[in-house]
């Protein structure tokens, strides 16, 4: 469903088909079957695609990705304002959904490139593994164990479980 | 060729009614259809090009499934052509909206985010926009909220007013203090 729009990320290498000589007078057989196939498929059906865009053309119209105002977070409500806590958790869903997205490109980065690379793809897909863990060991740890009950607030607090976690830890440590 | 058919046919008439009386005698099952060879019968049959031996075919009967997948089909097509039709019109002629950037200083209406044009119509036209859907959401929880607040207060004010005495709740009606009959206090000695 995401359409990654940045090419650059798939780093297709050019073809490098070499250009050859003939050495038979036999006539390759391939250019029978591509004018056969140019004629028969090809043709009528770029002509119907064009015909329709030609119709579709005359009166265009656009979409848009909506953008949100960012609103107050729910740490920053007060205790029993219900209307601050409806309008953190409705963006604190559309967060998590933009994540998801987020992981999914990474994912399908990653298997481009090693469709991409083929037997080479332990050694020339590494950092795409590396971020891929990355990303998926954050959102493990923002959205992990929630649940499908999971809302803002059962965030929230896995959050602050986690940084009393990380306080204990350093304080271990140093001591 | 005329006789030679009724020849045949005589055959296979006496070959019947052998092959009944046999059944008779023998209480055999007679039900080989289509492959029914009689004991005897020495009729030759002629696989001629049209239709073969012509027999008859005993099954059940396929009256009501006919009938129900015709008026199953009926149905569909009824409203599915036209739509289905409609919806062709739509995508070739209409077509899909293209993605671009919201240009500055343009607020895009809340129908201009979707990209076939029946979801912008129904959107446009049949549904609330989500501002006004979230908004009604909002309200309805302040309402809600307001309502818990003023219960909570009536609460409190019960619980203090049981506990103080001082509140015009919880006050009950006592008689009046002149029609209490004190004649049986009135003197020690009763």
């Amino acid at each position: 469903m995401p359409e990654d729009k940045d090419w650059e990320a798939y780093k297709v290498p050019p073809t490098r088909t070499p250009v050859s000589e003939r050495i038979t007078s036999v006539p390759n057989p391939v250019t029978f079957f591509q004018t056969v196939f140019n004629y028969v498929v090809d043709t009528p059906v770029t002509f119907v695609r064009e015909w329709i865009e030609r119709q579709q053309a005359k009166n265009k119209f656009y979409y848009y990705h909506q953008k949100f105002r960012r609103v107050p977070d729910l740490s920053e409500c007060l205790e029993g304002d219900y209307l601050c806590f409806f309008e953190a958790e409705a963006q604190w869903r559309r967060d998590r959904l933009v994540d998801t997205e987020i992981v999914e490109i990474i994912r399908e980065r990653l298997g481009a490139c090693k469709q991409r690379e083929g037997p080479n793809e332990f050694q020339n897909c590494a950092k795409e593994v590396e971020l891929l863990a990355q990303v998926t060991k954050a959102y493990q740890d923002r959205y992990g164990d929630l649940g499908v009950h999971g809302n803002a607030r059962t965030c929230l607090m896995k959050q602050k479980h986690r940084m009393m976690e990380e306080r204990k830890a350093k304080a271990e440590a140093s001591s | 060729m005329a006789a030679m058919s009724l020849l045949l046919r005589a055959a296979a008439a006496w070959g019947a009614r052998r092959a009944a009386s046999g059944a008779v005698g023998s209480a055999r099952l007679p039900g080989l259809a289509g492959a029914a060879r009689l004991p005897g019968t020495l009729a030759p049959v002629r696989h001629s090009s049209d239709h073969g031996k012509r027999m008859f075919i005993i099954k059940a009967t396929s009256f009501y499934d006919t009938r129900f997948l015709n008026l199953l089909r009926f149905y569909i097509f009824l409203t599915g052509i036209p739509v289905a039709l409609f919806i062709t019109y739509v995508n070739i002629f209409i077509g899909e909206a293209e993605l671009a950037e919201i240009p500055e200083g343009y607020v895009p209406e809340y129908w201009e985010y979707y990209k076939h044009p029946i979801s912008r119509w129904i959107a446009r036209y049949l549904l609330d926009a989500p501002e006004k859907d979230y908004e009604k959401e909002m309200a309805l929880l302040d309402v809600e909220a307001k309502k818990k607040e003023l219960r909570l207060l009536e609460l409190d004010a019960r619980r203090l007013m049981r506990h103080r005495g001082d509140g015009p709740w919880y006050h009950y009606e006592t008689p009046d203090k002149n029609l209490v009959d004190n004649s049986m206090k009135s003197t020690p000695d009763n």
